[in-house]
C-alpha cells in the first residue's frame, strides 16, 4: 500500500501539479516570480551555504537527468570499475557539499535576522531539500553502487510511469531511504508551482547571445 | 545617424538649498511600501560626503559601471559567463547596512503606554524585523557635514585631504541624485533575464516586474547605485522618471515639488549611432563626446531625420524649447555627473559657484573685481568639481564658470545701468540675447520655462488601449510573497 503511495499516487499527483500549476502561476502571478534572495540582509552565511548547496544540487540534478535520459551510454561508462568509483565519489562529495549548504541555509533562516522575513514556505523548502540531501548522502555511502543500480531500478520504474504502465515491483523491494528519497522528490515536484522552487525554471542564458542593451519600443520604427 | 529623444534632468546645483523636499516627494508617492522602504529613488547628499549607498562612488569596492579594456567596453563588475557563475551570490552587491536599516518609532507607546513614573518614548524599531534598533544610519546622515573627517574625508573625489583641517578652505554643496537613464546603462546590459529595458521613445530606464526574477546584478553594475532590491518582493525597482506624471506632460513629483527650482525637464536629440564612440572616449573626452552625440533640433537636417525615425512632431517641437538642450549643449554649463562610469548618463548638473574662500587676502581682492569674485577665489575647488562632472577635465569647467561669472557682470551692469565690454561676454561664447536666455533660465524660470514635456503618444499603440483599460498600472498589487 505505501509502495503504491510513493511509487504512483504521489508521482502522478506532484506531476499533475507541476503540469498545469506552473503555466498558471506563470500566467496569473509572475510578480511573485523570483528566487526571494536574502543576499541583501544577511551574506556572510549566505556564501557557505547558497553556493555548495547551488554548485552540488545543480550537478547532481543533472547527473540523475543524464542517467534517466540516456541509461545504456551511462551504463557502459561505468562499465570500469575505476570510472565507477570515480564517478560515485564525486557525486559523495556533491551530495556533502549540498548537505553542508542545506545545514548553513537553515541555521541562518532561524538563527539570523532573515527569520523576520521568512515564511513557512521557506521552511518546507529548505526541510525539503535537507531530506534530499540527507538521504542521498546516506545512500551514498551505505547502499554502494547507487549510480549502478539507478540505472536498472529506479530509471524503468520512471519510464514505466511515463507510459502509464506503472512497475512498482521495479523499486518495492530497495532500502527505506531510496524510497524516502523518492518521495521527498516529488513532493519538491508537487510544491514547485506553489513556492520559490519555481525560480529554477527560468535559469537565463538567452542574454549571452543578445546585445547588451535592450530597447523597447511602444512602436517600433524602421527595422 | 539614428536620431531619437530622450527626457532629460538638468540640476543648478547653485540654486539647490538641501531641503529633501524632492525626496520626500518621491518617497510618498513611489516607495512608502514594504520592502522599499530604504529606498530613495531620488535622494540629497552633501559633497564632499560618503552618499548613499555609502561611498558609492567608489567602484574599486561595488566595482559599478564600465571599463574599457582594449578595444572593448566591459562591464566592470562581470563578463557574461561569469554572470552565470556568480548567481548564487554576488561579491560585491551592496548590504543592507551599506544604506541603513530603516526604521520607525513606537509611536503607539506615547498614547498606549498606560501610567507611568517617566515620560513615555518613542522607541526606534525595525521595520524589516519589528525589533528594537540602535539607529546607526540613515539616507543623509551626513548631512550638512562637509567637513567631517568620518565621512567627507572618505570622499572618493576629494584628492587633496588637507583641505578638511584648513577652515578658511572648507566647502559643501548639495547633490540630488536620481537615477540617470543612461544612453549606455549598466544595469540594463547586466540583467541576465533581460527584465530591465530602455524606453525607445524617450529614454526612461524601467524594470519589467514580470520579468525580473530578482538575480540583482543591476543593483552591481549600477555604478550610481539607483537598482535598489526589494526583499519583500524580490524584485529589483528603481526610479521611473515619474513616467506616468511626463506622459501626460505633468512635470517629475521631485521636479515639480523643488523649493529652489533648480530642475528643468526638457527633451534633447542625440544620435544613438553615436554612442559607441562616447563610451571608448579618452577620460579627458568623454564630456566633448557627449556633448557631440546631443543633436541642434534648430537644425533642418536633424529635424528631418528625427521625423523619419518616427520622433512625434510634438516632440520635436519640445526639443526647440528645451531647457535641457540650451543648458547642455548651447550654453554648455551642465555636465554629466561621473561621465567616467561610461554609461552616458542623461541627468546634467550645472557646478555650483560658491562663496568665497574665507582668506583675508581674497577679502580684499573681491574688492576690487565689483564684489563679484573671480572663478579662482571659490571655495569649492574645480578640481573636485571636475572629477564629479568630467572625469577629471578642469578646462571644461573652467569655462562653465567663467560663463557663469562674466553672466553676473553683465546683469550686474545692465541692472546699475553701467557700461559693459560686449567683448567679453563673446569671449565666453554669449551675447546680448544668449545671456538674457542663460538668465532667465538661471533665476526667473517660471514653471513653463523649466519644464517643456511633451505627454506621450500612447495613440500609436491603440491596440493595446484596450487592453490596459482598468489595468492596475506600476506596482505590486498582489501579494508579494510566494508560496503557502
Amino acid at each position: 500500500m505505501f509502495d503504491l503511495l510513493i511509487f504512483v499516487a504521489i508521482p502522478y499527483i506532484s506531476i499533475a501539479l507541476a503540469l498545469f500549476v506552473t503555466p498558471y502561476r506563470y500566467l496569473s502571478g509572475r510578480l511573485t516570480w523570483s528566487a526571494y534572495s536574502t543576499q541583501f540582509l544577511e551574506r556572510k552565511s549566505l556564501f557557505w551555504g547558497s553556493v555548495p548547496w547551488h554548485y552540488g544540487v545543480v550537478i547532481l540534478l543533472i547527473g540523475h537527468a543524464i542517467g534517466f535520459l540516456f541509461p545504456s551510454a551511462v551504463q557502459s561508462l561505468l562499465s570500469s570499475m575505476t570510472r565507477l568509483f570515480v564517478m560515485e565519489s564525486i557525486a559523495l562529495g556533491l551530495g556533502l557539499l549540498t548537505l553542508l549548504g542545506t545545514f548553513v541555509l537553515l541555521f541562518r533562516r532561524v538563527f539570523t535576522g532573515v527569520r523576520a522575513v521568512s515564511n513557512i514556505a521557506d521552511y518546507i523548502v529548505l526541510l525539503l531539500v535537507l531530506n534530499q540531501a540527507i538521504t542521498g548522502v546516506y545512500m551514498g555511502i551505505f547502499a554502494r553502487w547507487g549510480m549502478e543500480w539507478y540505472l536498472h531500478t529506479a530509471v524503468p520504474w520512471l519510464y514505466s510511469l511515463l507510459t502509464f504502465q506503472p512497475n512498482v515491483a521495479l523499486v518495492s523491494g530497495l532500502p527505506l531511504a531510496f524510497k524516502i528519497h523518492v518521495l521527498g522528490a516529488f513532493l519538491i515536484l508537487a510544491f514547485l508551482p506553489f513556492t520559490k522552487f519555481v525560480h529554477f525554471l527560468f535559469f537565463p542564458v538567452g542574454y549571452l547571445t543578445e546585445p547588451p542593451i535592450l530597447y523597447r519600443w511602444v512602436k517600433r520604427r524602421k527595422a | 545617424m539614428d536620431v531619437r529623444a530622450q527626457l532629460v534632468m538638468v540640476f543648478n546645483l547653485d540654486k539647490c538649498l538641501g531641503c529633501h523636499t524632492c525626496s520626500i516627494s518621491c518617497k510618498n508617492i513611489w516607495t512608502d511600501r514594504k520592502g522599499a522602504e530604504y529606498m530613495w529613488w531620488n535622494n540629497v547628499e552633501t559633497k564632499p560626503g560618503a552618499g548613499y549607498p555609502r561611498f558609492w562612488e567608489d567602484q574599486e569596492k561595488y566595482r559599478g559601471g564600465w571599463v574599457v579594456k582594449g578595444n572593448n567596453v566591459k562591464l566592470k563588475a562581470f563578463g557574461k559567463l561569469s554572470i552565470l557563475l556568480n548567481i548564487f551570490y554576488q561579491p560585491h552587491m551592496p548590504k543592507l547596512e551599506d544604506y541603513y536599516h530603516p526604521w520607525t518609532y513606537e509611536y503607539s507607546k506615547l498614547y498606549e503606554g498606560g501610567e507611568e513614573d517617566d515620560q513615555p518614548v518613542a522607541e526606534p524599531v525595525s521595520l524589516i524585523t519589528g525589533e528594537k534598533i540602535e539607529i546607526e544610519s540613515g539616507p543623509n546622515w551626513d548631512d550638512d557635514l562637509g567637513g567631517s573627517p568620518l565621512y567627507a574625508e572618505n570622499d572618493v573625489n576629494l584628492e587633496e585631504r588637507r583641505i578638511l583641517n584648513t577652515f578658511s578652505r572648507l566647502f559643501m554643496f548639495y547633490l540630488p541624485r536620481i537615477c540617470n537613464h543612461c544612453l549606455n546603462p549598466a544595469c540594463v546590459a547586466a540583467c541576465p533575464q533581460r527584465a530591465i529595458y530602455k524606453r525607445g521613445e524617450d529614454g526612461v530606464v524601467l524594470v519589467d516586474q514580470n520579468t525580473c526574477r530578482g538575480w540583482r546584478f543591476c543593483v552591481t553594475a549600477c555604478p550610481y547605485k539607483k537598482v535598489y532590491y526589494n526583499w519583500n518582493t524580490g524584485k529589483s525597482e528603481k526610479c521611473i522618471f515619474c513616467y506616468p506624471r511626463t506622459e501626460t506632460g505633468q512635470a517629475n513629483a521631485c521636479a515639480h515639488s523643488c523649493v529652489g527650482k533648480i530642475r528643468h525637464v526638457g527633451v534633447v536629440l542625440y544620435d544613438a549611432d553615436g554612442i559607441d564612440d562616447v563610451i571608448r572616449a579618452r577620460e579627458k573626452d568623454l564630456v566633448d563626446a557627449q556633448r557631440r552625440i546631443i543633436l541642434d533640433p534648430n537644425n533642418e537636417n536633424i529635424v528631418r531625420l528625427a521625423r523619419e525615425n518616427g520622433v512625434p512632431e510634438s516632440w520635436i517641437q519640445a526639443a526647440k524649447t528645451s531647457p535641457a538642450y540650451d543648458l547642455i549643449k548651447r550654453f554648455e554649463v551642465a555636465f554629466p555627473l561621473h561621465p567616467e562610469f561610461r554609461t552616458v548618463p542623461m541627468t546634467f548638473y550645472i557646478p555650483p559657484l560658491s562663496p568665497i574662500l574665507a582668506t583675508q587676502k581674497i577679502a580684499y581682492e573681491v574688492e576690487d573685481c565689483q564684489e563679484i569674485p573671480t572663478k579662482d577665489m571659490l571655495r569649492v575647488p574645480a578640481k573636485y568639481l571636475s572629477r564629479l562632472f568630467s572625469a577629471g577635465n578642469e578646462e571644461v569647467i573652467h569655462e562653465a564658470l567663467d560663463r557663469m561669472i562674466v553672466l553676473r557682470h553683465y546683469m550686474r551692469a545692465k541692472n546699475l545701468g553701467e557700461s559693459f565690454d560686449e567683448s567679453l561676454l563673446r569671449k565666453s561664447g554669449l551675447t546680448e540675447d544668449r545671456a538674457e536666455r542663460l538668465y532667465r533660465l538661471f533665476t526667473l524660470a517660471s514653471y513653463d520655462d523649466r519644464f517643456a514635456i511633451p505627454p506621450a503618444h500612447r495613440e500609436y499603440d491603440a491596440k493595446d488601449v484596450e487592453q490596459r483599460k482598468g489595468a492596475k498600472g506600476f506596482g505590486v498589487l498582489t501579494g508579494p510573497r510566494g508560496g503557502l
